[in-house]
C-alpha cells in the first residue's frame, strides 16, 4: 500500500445494531423479440382470419393447440393441420384473486380474472385450449369435469375477437358464454 | 429407461443450512450463501481445500441477476476450482445434489460441494415464474406458481367436504412439524380446532387454493458435501449413502390446465421406476421417513398417493389418521416441508438435507422417534419435474 | 392442410418487465452510507492475505476468512489501471455515448473498482492516469453517489 496513513481498521462499524440497511427497488424492463417459427406462425396468422388451428400427431392422433412441432409423447413430427372450434365447452378455470405482474409492464394485473381451459369443438379429452374468460362472466360459468368415465358438461363458450388482429394471442379478447347455446 | 449402476458409492458428509426467513436485508446473496457453506464445512470438519468441485444453482429470473455463480464466488468458495451452475426450476436443489452424486460416482471428483440458494424477497416469485412461460401464448395466461388444479381434481374425486378437510388437516400437521423445527420461516402454532375457520377465512389466491395452503417465499441457502466411499469414510463417522436417484421431466405445459392427466404423473412414473430397479415392492413399509417438496397443501396431500404407489383414498386415510406425523406409519416432512420454508433454489436440497439428518439421527428438536434406516426425498419443479433421492444409513443393499 | 412453409415465421415484439429489490447487506450498507454521509470510500482488509478490497466484502475470496469487521478508509484518489470506451447507446447505461468506464485503483486499495471517468477525451485516457472522485449532489444510495472520477491534473 502506498499511503499507509490512510488506512485505519475499525471494528465498531459492523456491530451497529440500528444500522441503516440499504435496499434498492427497481423494475428491470427489457425489450424482446420472438421469432414465431413456422408452426406457431401459421397458427397465429390464422387467428387474423378468426380461425383456430390445431396440429395433429400422425401416430396417436391427438390435437395440440397452440400447436407444437412435435408430439412429445410419440416423439414424432406433427404433420396435419385441422381447424377446431371456435366454440367450445368450459373445462377448467384458474379463478385468480391474486394479481401477478403483467409481463409487459411489471404492473399488477386487474383481479379477479379467469384463465380457462376450453374444450373446443372437434377436440377431446385433454385437448383443451388456454385463454381468458370475459371478466363479467366469472361467476356465471359452469366448469366441466372429467373423472375417468364420469363427465360433467361445462358452459358453452365462444371467442370474442379483437377488432384489429395482428396474429397474436390478443387477437382473441377472451371467451364468453355462448348465448346461442342456451 | 436406461439405468447405469454407479461406479462407486457416494456419501453425504456435510450439511449446512442458513436460517430461513422472509427478510435477510442483513446479508447480500454471496454473504448468505457463505453461511450455508461454512455450516456444511464445519459439519464435515473440512475446509475449502478439501473440495474438488462446486455446483451452484438457483432459479432464473427470481432475483433478476444474471450469472450469479461468478460474483457469488465470495460465498461459494469456488475461486480457482472447477465449478458448474445449474438451474432447473423448483427442482434445482435436487438437480444440484443429483449432479454432485453423478460427479462423484463417475470418478471425476472425490468431494463435491453443492449449493442452492434463493432470496425470494429480492425478486417477484410469481412474476418470475410467469416470465418462464412460452412468451407467445402462456406468458399472458399463466398465474405463476399458483394453481387451483390439484384442488379441482381432489374435489371432483372425493367431494368438496372431504377434500377441503384433508388439505387443511395436512396443512395443520405440517405446521405442527414446522413448530418443532427451529429453522422454520413460518410456524404459526395452528391447532386442530382452527380447521373450519381457516377453510372459510384464509384469503383466497386461486379458486380453492388459499393463502394458508401455499408455500412461503423465503430467503435462505443450503449446502451439502458429497464424497466417494473411500473419502467419505475418512472424513466422516457416519456418512449417509445416496443409494440411487431418478429424474423425470415432462415439458408440456398445457396439460396442467386440465383436470385429469392423460398419462401417469411424473411422480408416479419416477417412484415406480426407482422402486422397481432397487427391488422395493412395498415402499410404505420400506422407508422410515419422507421429505416431500410440497408446494401447497393440496398438492402435498394429493402426491402422497403417487409417491407411494397407493390407490383410491389410501393417501387420504394416511392423513386423516395422522399417520404422516412423527411416530406414524410414514412420517412426512418432519421439517415442516416447503410450507414452512421455501427458498426455492435451495428448497429441493433442503428436502435431501433434512432426510439425511433424520438418517443421522441429529435433526434436532424435529428428529422423529426410532431409527431411520431408509429415507426418501422428492423435488418438484416446472410443469411436472420430479426427482426422487433414496438415502440409506448402511452400505448394505 | 399441409406442413407450414418457412414464410409463416415472423417476429413478435415483447417485453420483460419485473420488479425486484436488492439487499446490500450490512457490509454493503456500511460502504454506501459512509460514501453518502461522509464522502469517504471504505474497504475491508484481509490480514491473512494482506489485501484491501474495495468495494468491501464479508469474505476474502482467497482464503475464505471472515473479514467483515476489518474496515479501512482508502483515498478518494487513485490511478487508472484499465479502461474501455462505451460507444453504443442503451437505456440501461448511465451516460450517453461515448463515455469512459475505467478500472480505478484507489490509494490504499488492492482491488480496482469500475467507475465512470469524465473530464478527459475518451481517446486520451492512459494507464496510470491519476484521478479523483467527484461526488454526486443527490444520493441514490448506490455507487453512483460518486458521480464520476476525473483526472487530478489536466490531461496531457
Ligand atoms: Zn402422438
Ligand atoms: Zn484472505
Amino acid at each position: 500500500m502506498e499511503e499507509e496513513m490512510n488506512v485505519k481498521v475499525s471494528d465498531s462499524l459492523d456491530t451497529m445494531a440500528d444500522q441503516e440497511l440499504i435496499v434498492l427497488r427497481k423494475t428491470i424492463s427489457v425489450d424482446q423479440k420472438f421469432a414465431t417459427g413456422p408452426v406457431m406462425g401459421k397458427f397465429l396468422t390464422a387467428l387474423k382470419d378468426k380461425r383456430i388451428l390445431a396440429i395433429q400427431c400422425p401416430e396417436c392422433g391427438r390435437l395440440q393447440s397452440p400447436p407444437r412441432e412435435m408430439c412429445a409423447i410419440c416423439r414424432v413430427r406433427n404433420r396435419e393441420w385441422v381447424e377446431i372450434g371456435p366454440r367450445g365447452e368450459m373445462r377448467m378455470m384458474e379463478y385468480c384473486y391474486y394479481s401477478s405482474p403483467d409481463p409487459l409492464t411489471g404492473e399488477s394485473r386487474e383481479t379477479p380474472y379467469g384463465a380457462i381451459g376450453i374444450l373446443l369443438d372437434g377436440c377431446q379429452k385433454e385437448e383443451v385450449f388456454w385463454h381468458l374468460l370475459r371478466p363479467e362472466h366469472l361467476e356465471m360459468v359452469e366448469m366441466g369435469i372429467v373423472m375417468g368415465d364420469r363427465i360433467t358438461r361445462g358452459s358453452r363458450l365462444r371467442p370474442v375477437w379483437a377488432e384489429e388482429r395482428s396474429g397474436s394471442i390478443d387477437d382473441i379478447k377472451y371467451f364468453e358464454i355462448d348465448e346461442q347455446a342456451r | 429407461m436406461s439405468f447405469r449402476e454407479k461406479n462407486r458409492h457416494v456419501g453425504i458428509v456435510g450439511i449446512g443450512e442458513t436460517r430461513f426467513s422472509s427478510h435477510r436485508e442483513d446479508v447480500n446473496q454471496p454473504e448468505m450463501i457463505r453461511e450455508a457453506v461454512k455450516d456444511a464445512l464445519d459439519d464435515a470438519g473440512l475446509t475449502m481445500d478439501d473440495i474438488d468441485c462446486v455446483v451452484h444453482g438457483n432459479m432464473e429470473l427470481f432475483e433478476m441477476v444474471h450469472q450469479p455463480d461468478l460474483w457469488h464466488t465470495l460465498g461459494t468458495g469456488a475461486r480457482g476450482k472447477d465449478a458448474f451452475r445449474l438451474t432447473t426450476g423448483g427442482t434445482t436443489g435436487g438437480t444440484l445434489v443429483g449432479a454432485a452424486d453423478n460427479l462423484v460416482a463417475s470418478g471425476m471428483y472425490d468431494t463435491v460441494l453443492a449449493i442452492g440458494f434463493e432470496k425470494l424477497q429480492e425478486g417477484h416469485t410469481t412474476g418470475g415464474i410467469t416470465n418462464m412461460a412460452d412468451p407467445l401464448w402462456a406468458r399472458k395466461l399463466q398465474s405463476g406458481a399458483l394453481t387451483d388444479s390439484a384442488a379441482v381434481k381432489a374435489i371432483a374425486e372425493f367431494g368438496a367436504d372431504r377434500a377441503k378437510r384433508v388439505a387443511m388437516l395436512y396443512r395443520i400437521i405440517m405446521d405442527k412439524h414446522a413448530c418443532l423445527n427451529p429453522n422454520s420461516h413460518r410456524a404459526f402454532g395452528l391447532d386442530w380446532d382452527q380447521m373450519e375457520d381457516l377453510m372459510e377465512n384464509s384469503p383466497p389466491l386461486i379458486g380453492d387454493l388459499r393463502l394458508i395452503h401455499m408455500c412461503s417465499q423465503s430467503d435462505g441457502a443450503c449446502a451439502m458435501i458429497l464424497s466417494c466411499e473411500k473419502k467419505a469414510k475418512q472424513q466422516c463417522d457416519h456418512p449417509v449413502w445416496i443409494r440411487d436417484h431418478i429424474t423425470v421431466h415432462r415439458e408440456e405445459t398445457l396439460n396442467l390446465c386440465v383436470n385429469h392427466y392423460p398419462n401417469e404423473t411424473t411422480h408416479r412414473f419416477a417412484a415406480r421406476h426407482l422402486y422397481e430397479r432397487n427391488g422395493i415392492t412395498a415402499p410404505l413399509d420400506y422407508f422410515d421417513v419422507f421429505e416431500m417438496y410440497d408446494p401447497s397443501a393440496w398438492w402435498g396431500a394429493d402426491w402422497i398417493r403417487d409417491f407411494f404407489l397407493l390407490e383410491g383414498d389410501e393417501h387420504y386415510r394416511l392423513i386423516e389418521e395422522k399417520e404422516i406425523m412423527g411416530g406414524g406409519k410414514m412420517p412426512i416432512n418432519p421439517s415442516g416441508g416447503v410450507l414452512a420454508a421455501n427458498p426455492i433454489g435451495a428448497t429441493a436440497m433442503v428436502r435431501v438435507a433434512e432426510a439425511a439428518k433424520q438418517v443421522r439421527g441429529n435433526a434436532g428438536p424435529h428428529q422423529i422417534p426410532g431409527t431411520v434406516n431408509h429415507a426418501i426425498a422428492s423435488s418438484f419443479g416446472g410443469t411436472m419435474w420430479t426427482i426422487l433421492m433414496m438415502l440409506e444409513k448402511e452400505l448394505n443393499w | 392442410m399441409k406442413n407450414s412453409e418457412e414464410s409463416d415465421s415472423y417476429i413478435i415484439h415483447g417485453k420483460l418487465a419485473l420488479p425486484y429489490t436488492y439487499f446490500a447487506g450490512r457490509t454493503g450498507s456500511t460502504f454506501l452510507t459512509t460514501l453518502r454521509d461522509h464522502r469517504t470510500i471504505m474497504g475491508v482488509k484481509c490480514t491473512t492475505c494482506n489485501r484491501v478490497f474495495v468495494p468491501p466484502r464479508q469474505t476474502c475470496e482467497r482464503c475464505m476468512a471472515d473479514i467483515r469487521s476489518q474496515w479501512v478508509t482508502v483515498s478518494n484518489r487513485g490511478t487508472v489501471v484499465n479502461h474501455t470506451v462505451i460507444r453504443y447507446q442503451d437505456k440501461h447505461l448511465p451516460r450517453k455515448p461515448p463515455f469512459v468506464l475505467a478500472m480505478i485503483l484507489l490509494k490504499g486499495a488492492d482491488t480496482p473498482m469500475a467507475h465512470i471517468l469524465e473530464g478527459v477525451n475518451p481517446d486520451r485516457v492512459e494507464k496510470g492516469m491519476e484521478v479523483t472522485a467527484v461526488f454526486s449532489p443527490a444520493t441514490t444510495n448506490t455507487l453512483l453517489d460518486i458521480d464520476h472520477f476525473e483526472p487530478v491534473a489536466e490531461a496531457p
